[in-house]
């Protein structure tokens, strides 16, 4: 509020103090009105805590097939979920070597990365490239025929 | 307060915003005689505001599927932080507007005030009222409940009454033989842009026009 004496403004010391009640008043109700329009509109733009970013990946055995990868995302990291004879395994597809996404070739059974050639075997290991550590597993259980990740990755 | 003025009083020495204030706010004439029924237009345009917020809300949330549309509005209701609270502004003030509006209908037929010279002032507010209930018809479709789909599939039926072409409406309307998700999908559209986009056209020309003739003087 703007500081103003009464023999500046000509008013009267009564009038004064009417006028200056009525700017706290209009005041405080375009304040209260602002907050009880920002709280819903704040509140609302948060992200909904029911959207649980640690709830466990489930993904049905259905969907998976002999020889074929799925690719899922859990926690803002890019899986490959690979069936072949010894069931099925989860891959991170983050490349070892810089961080590029790999990807299945199912003709000839191996993963290739886009950036530097690098090559992995279906369990992950290193077939060539500029890299020496295998593909990072990501465990996983299988239950009531879904494949459920629930680990930190 | 003080940074108020001092903003307020950087643009007022480039663009003299004072007078401009003072003749349509501060010091703007209207008849001593004016009962508060002739607010009812600022209050139909104040809830358009309001759905117009609540409604760019929504729409961060509802996804416009026969698959979906059911679940995202109840994730809104009950998952989204206060978007009970936006929905049901929404919901309530759809309501609110068709009301306020049909008062100001009846204020305005009632106190004459459609004559000369502003009948295209009540020929423009009769479309908005139509376009009015058209946001709220198409709005009502949205959250794909059991009401909703009647309440589409009935009102849809209505343009069938009419000869010869009533059929032929009657499937443009709903995009084909009955209520689907094509349905949803046009009514979507017309409720969050076509329709709006012409009221706010409208709206802007009806108050144009009471801007240039002033407000009735009650008789």
């Amino acid at each position: 509020m703007e500081e103003q004496q009464p023999h500046d403004s000509g008013l009267s010391p009564a009038e004064y103090s009417r006028r200056r009640m009525c700017q706290v008043f209009i005041g405080g109700m375009a304040g209260l009105s602002a907050g009880m329009v920002g709280f819903p509109l704040v509140s609302f733009m948060a992200r909904p805590e029911s959207l649980d970013l640690n709830k466990p990946l489930e993904i049905s055995l259905d969907q998976l097939s002999p020889g074929q990868a799925l690719y899922a995302e859990y926690r803002g990291q890019q899986l490959i979920l690979l069936t072949g004879q010894a069931g099925t395994l989860v891959f991170n597809a983050s490349c070892p070597h810089l961080g590029c996404n790999v990807a299945w070739d199912s003709a000839n059974a191996v993963f290739h990365c886009p950036c530097h050639g690098a090559m992995f075997a279906a369990d992950g290991q290193v077939i060539r490239g500029p890299v020496s550590s295998p593909l990072r597993k990501v465990p996983c259980e299988i239950k009531d025929g879904k494949v459920i990740i629930s680990a930190e990755v | 307060m003080r940074v108020v003025r001092y903003v307020f009083e950087w643009f007022d020495k480039r663009y003299d915003l004072q007078p401009l204030i003072e003749k349509n706010v501060t010091k703007k004439q209207v008849p001593r005689t004016l009962s508060w029924a002739a607010c009812f237009g600022g209050l139909s345009l104040l809830m358009f505001v309001v759905q117009v917020f609540t409604g760019i809300l929504l729409l961060m949330y509802y996804k416009p599927h026969p698959a979906s549309a059911w679940d995202s509005v109840t994730f809104i209701k009950s998952n989204v932080p206060m978007g009970w609270l936006v929905q049901r502004i929404h919901s309530v003030g759809a309501n609110l507007m068709v009301v306020l509006v049909f008062m100001h209908m009846a204020r305005v037929a009632y106190f004459k005030i459609y004559r000369s010279p502003r009948e295209l002032h009540w020929i423009s507010g009769v479309f908005l009222a139509v376009l009015t209930t058209t946001m709220a018809f198409t709005g009502y479709l949205l959250p794909w409940t059991q009401l909703s789909y009647w309440g589409a599939k009935v009102g849809t039926e209505i343009p069938g009454a009419m000869p010869v072409i009533g059929n032929q409406i009657v499937k443009w309307v709903r995009r084909g033989d009955s209520i689907t998700g094509e349905t949803l999908g046009f009514f979507f559209a017309l409720h969050i842009w076509v329709v709006p986009a012409i009221v706010v056209g409208l709206m802007l020309t009806h108050f144009a026009m009471i801007r240039r003739t002033g407000i009735s003087r009650p008789l």
